[in-house]
Order: structure tokens, then sequence, then C-alpha cells
């Protein structure tokens, strides 16, 4: 056997088997470039765009006023013009259990609780299944590395076809070179981000090392690594609390006027407490490694971080692939090329049913129904989940949690009729798209209805084209949905002249 | 950034009529070897100007990452219109640097 045929078969079967869970994986992925947004958008006090006019200690005072817990550590992030709000964690000491709050610029109370855009974050690095998820999504993105480089030896005319589609070919043609053209052109991207995504949890991918070295206390390795500052709690209150706002003002000074990120406290109140600041800067792909740490107590400027160059290197490629730089642009270009990554794998799809398809090989019927139920069921449900956020009252409790199960339960009522319907793709695609497209067009006349600031009108008439731009997105996803419907109701006559036309021909 | 799109989209076109099956269905005929290699020439041009272009913009390092993004993106627009739009190639080709060039002088 040859080294191509070998590799044939490790990118059929290799590619095949992790390929929807990738998909899920690709796809929250992209739709994560602007979790922000997203978030804003479901979020209907910040569609104003009201400046918070809250502060550090206003935050900490809520807290303090609200939580009553010994807190472990504590963090908040202030209003960005990406996220116009202040935003607070807290881990409760000797709890693995974190707690958020957003806080309403307006009111400054906390708002209406939401599952937001972070929601497709974590679903795209951990599948929302803690530290079992994220290995099986390492374990995905290696295979992912896999099916590349194997796809590359496989292709023979890499060069030669690099520019052919040929749409009108016949089913397994079409598909193949739709699934070259989208792996090829775009191999760079998939390479990159598939090699940064599993490199930025390779200390949890291979801890031994780290776990010898420092005998098995990891937390102690991330912080000589990082450079950071790090002191155990000793449970004794402190006398005094310095001011967080003062803090920052010293923080800004320190680094010439640029703005303060994260700001974190761990042990508060205690005599050990340490206050974090870290730099706000998406000017570079890498972000500042500059944290300052002062003492909870004092204020005294305790450390300023001095990363190893390793962990710089790291830090760059983990920038590279989270795109939190060069603004808008760059992740509209990740969000277009994510989609070409989830079309390489419903490519790579198509391609191994068309040839199966008509020797009729078992296990075509599972393939079929995974395809319906995660290819379109994912980005259904994710519409669904959008039509929860709108729909579901305000004043529910566990409100988020509710938004969660819209999601879930759409899915599984989504795949549910794909494994129904699995032996007549495709009428089931046609009425999914169909769902699809009053789903998508759906949203922004919801949006005009239960919002009050954030329909297209008023953000169209504001400028504020980061909230209009996701209505917009919407519109145009439902009007392709509503074309493809269409048009995938109509072929299935279109090709018998042509299959007879094939007869003729073979008559003469 | 349109004018760094445009040239990546040029630099690719080039690429792609050196090859004879592009060349056949854009302009009439297999290129001969001279025009084969004036447009591999005209095509590495036209990849070095968009990343200078796109470093002169973003500077060098989130400059070349956008460059490899556009160029990427260019080359499925450009697949897309040969296979769906043939005709529209060749007036694309004008169009987006002349509105690439627009958006520089605005």
């Amino acid at each position: 056997m040859s080294l191509r045929q070998s590799m044939a078969g490790l990118h059929t079967w290799g590619g095949l088997l992790p390929s929807w869970l990738l998909y899920v994986i690709i796809f929250a992925g992209t739709l994560a470039c602007f979790d922000k947004e997203l978030e804003r958008w479901m979020r209907p006090a910040l569609h104003q765009g009201v400046a918070s006019s809250m502060t550090a200690d206003q935050v900490r005072d809520w807290l303090e006023a609200n939580v009553s817990d010994e807190l472990h550590a504590f963090w908040m992030h202030g209003p960005t013009s990406r996220e116009p709000f202040w935003r607070l964690g807290w881990e409760v000491d000797k709890t693995e259990e974190m707690h958020n709050v957003a806080f309403d610029p307006a009111s400054q109370q906390p708002m209406v609780e939401t599952l937001g855009g972070g929601f497709f974050f974590e679903l795209h690095y951990n599948l929302h299944g803690g530290t079992l998820g994220m290995y099986i999504v390492g374990l995905a993105g290696m295979f992912m590395l896999v099916a590349l480089v194997s796809g590359v030896i496989i292709h023979r005319r890499i060069f030669k076809d690099f520019f052919t589609l040929r749409p009108n070919a016949n089913g397994q043609r079409a598909w193949l070179d739709a699934h070259n053209l989208f792996g090829v052109i775009g191999f760079p991207f998939h390479l990159v981000l598939a090699y940064t995504g599993v490199a930025i949890f390779v200390a949890t991918y291979m801890p031994a090392g780290a776990q010898v070295a420092y005998n098995s206390n990891v937390e102690q390795f991330f912080s000589d690594v990082m450079g950071a500052y790090n002191r155990e709690g000793v449970h004794k209150p402190a006398a005094q609390q310095a001011s967080l706002n003062e803090l920052v003002e010293r923080s800004r000074q320190h680094w010439g006027g640029a703005e303060p990120g994260w700001i974190s406290v761990h042990h508060p109140g205690d005599e050990a407490g340490v206050v974090d600041i870290r730099r706000f800067d998406s000017s570079r792909i890498a972000p500042p490694l500059e944290t300052l740490s002062y003492d909870d107590a004092s204020g005294t400027l305790l450390n300023v971080q001095n990363a190893s160059a390793g962990y710089r290197a790291y830090t760059w490629l983990a920038g590279l692939h989270m795109a939190q730089f060069g603004g808008t642009l760059v992740r509209l270009m990740y969000l277009l090329l994510g989609f070409a990554g989830c079309a390489m794998l419903v490519g790579g799809l198509q391609v191994w049913l068309a040839k199966r398809e008509a020797r009729g090989t078992a296990g075509i019927g599972l393939v079929r129904a995974l395809n319906g139920g995660v290819f379109v069921g994912l980005p259904l449900a994710s519409l669904a989940l959008l039509w929860g956020n709108r729909l579901i009252p305000a004043d529910l409790t566990e409100r988020a949690t509710a938004e969660g199960w819209v999601f879930v339960g759409s899915w599984l009522l989504l795949a549910l009729w794909a494994v129904l319907r699995r032996n007549q793709p495709r009428s089931l695609l046609s009425q999914q798209l169909a769902l699809g497209a009053v789903l998508a067009l759906g949203l922004p006349l919801v949006n005009v209805l239960t919002t009050s600031h954030g329909g297209l009108p008023s953000s169209l008439l504001r400028g504020d084209w980061a909230l209009a731009g996701i209505d917009l997105f919407l519109l145009l996803c439902g009007l392709l949905c509503a074309l493809c419907a269409w048009r995938c109701g109509q072929p299935q006559q279109a090709q018998e002249p042509r299959a007879r036309r094939v007869l003729v021909e073979e008559a003469l | 950034m349109l004018l760094g799109f445009a040239l990546s989209y040029l630099a690719l076109l080039a690429l792609c009529l050196a090859m004879a099956r592009q060349h056949k269905i854009l302009l009439q005929g297999a290129p001969s070897i001279g025009r084969q290699r004036l447009l591999r020439g005209l095509a590495l041009v036209g990849l070095v100007l968009g990343l200078l272009l796109s470093i002169e913009q973003l500077g060098g390092e989130i400059g070349a990452v956008t460059w490899l993004c556009l160029l990427m993106l260019a080359g499925l627009l450009l697949v897309a219109v040969l296979a769906w739009r043939a005709r529209w190639v060749l007036p694309l080709a004008a169009l987006l640097p002349a509105a690439g060039g627009l958006t520089l002088l605005v």
C-alpha cells in the first residue's frame, strides 16, 4: 500500500468520525467571533448605548452588600466600546462554582439574566462539558490536524484544480470540488486555527512535565511561567481596604495612560489579599502581559508582571486564535473563513455519501441522520436560542438556564426529526431550510416588537452598526435559506432531462 | 482594505489565467508559454503589493494576518464567480481595484 493510499483511508475515516463534533466546534467558534456584539443584542438594556458611570469601587460595594460568603476571588471588567457595561464574577472559597453578574449602565443594578454570546464561546472550547469537554474538543482538534495534513498528501491535483469548481457535474464530483476548494484555499486558516486551538490548552493535554517539576502544584507552575504574583490567603481579616478606583488610576499612570481591562482580587478582605490589574490593549495580536499586583489592604505595588519568552510566544499563538486584535475587520474575516471551514466539512461528508449511496453501504442512514441533525440542526437551534432570548419573560428565575433548555430542547427535536426523515434527505432539507427562513426572518421582527431601542429602524437611525449588523445578518441568512428551500424543491425535475440525454447518447 | 482585497483578487486571477483550462474559459484558446510567465510574474507583483499595502496600513504583525485572510477570501470569491458567473470575472477585475482606489481617495 502506497503512502497516498494509506493516507486516503486515514483521511476518509479520521475525517468522517469527528466531523460532526468538529462542525459544532467550528460553527460555535465562528459565531463566537462576534460574541460580544451578540451579547449586546441579547441584552436589551444595552441597546441604547448609555455610558456606564459605575466605578470599580461601586462594583465591589455591590458585591459586599449582596454576597456574604468568604470569597476565594472576584474579578471585574469595566466598560469597553464592544461591552459597554461592568461585569463581575466571583468564586466562593472552597467551591469551584463561578457566579456572574452584568450591570445595567443606567440603573447600576444587575441586568436581566441571559446566556449571552459567551454561550457559543464556551460551546466552542469545551462543549459546556468542563474539563472532560475540553479534552474532547482537543482530541477533535488533533483529528482535524491529521485530516488536514493527510488531505494535502492525498490530493493529487492540488495546484491543477486550485480554481476548479464544477457545480453542474455529477454529485460526487461537484461535492469533491467544493470540499477541495474550501479545504485548499482556506488551508492556511484551518491549519493555523486548528494548531493554535490545540496549543491553547497544551498544558492540560500534556500535564506530566509540570506535575513532576512542581510536585503537582500546577498553580505554582503557571504563576512562574506567567511571571505573575501569587500568595496564599491567611484567613485573617484585614483592618483596611485600598480603593480600587485609586489603584486603577495608578495603573493607568504606570502604563502612560493605557486603559485597564480585567481587575481581579484574590482573597478579598484577607490580610494577604492581592489586587491584579491587567492592561487592556487590542492593538497587538498577543494580549499585553503587564499585570500590576497590589496589596489589597495597603495598596502597595507588589509585583510588575515579567512573563517568560515562552509564555509570550504562547499568548501570541492564543491571541492569533482568539481574534481580539484588528477590530471588526479581522473578526469579519475570521467569521467568513470559519464558515468556509463548516462548508469544507459539509462538502466532505457529501462526498462520502455520494460515493456510497449508489452501493447502498451500511451506515448511510446513520450518516444522513447525523448530517441533518447536526449540520442543519445546530444553526436552527442557535436561532431558536435567540428566539428564546427575546420571548422568555424577563422576571423568570434562572432565565439563562431556561434559554439553555430552549437551545437543547429545540436541537433534540430537530435531531429527532432528522432521524425520522433520514431516508428522504432532499425533502427534509427543503423543509429544514424553510424553517430556517422563518426563524431567521422572524427574529428582526420579534426584535422590533419586543424591544424599545433594539429594532432595525432605531439601530440604523442611530448608526449603531454593531447591533444592526446582527439583524441584517439574520435577514440575509433568512433570505438565503428561503431561496435555497425554493431551489431545493425545483431541481428534481431539472435533473431528469439530463439523465435522459445521457441515455440517448449511449443508445447512439 | 478594499484595495488590498482587489490586489489579491488580481493576483489570483493572473495565476488562474496562467492555467490552460481557465484561460480557455475566460479568453480564447490556451495561453502561450510567454504569456503564462508574464501572468505568473504579474501575480507575484500583485501578491507582494497586497502584502506591502496591508503592512503599511496595519503594521507588520496584523497586516500579514489580514493579507493572508484577504487572499483566501479573494480566492473563494474568484472561484465562486468563475463557477456560476464566468462572464463577471473580468469586469470584477476592473471594478474591484477602481472601488478600492476610490476608498483610498475618500
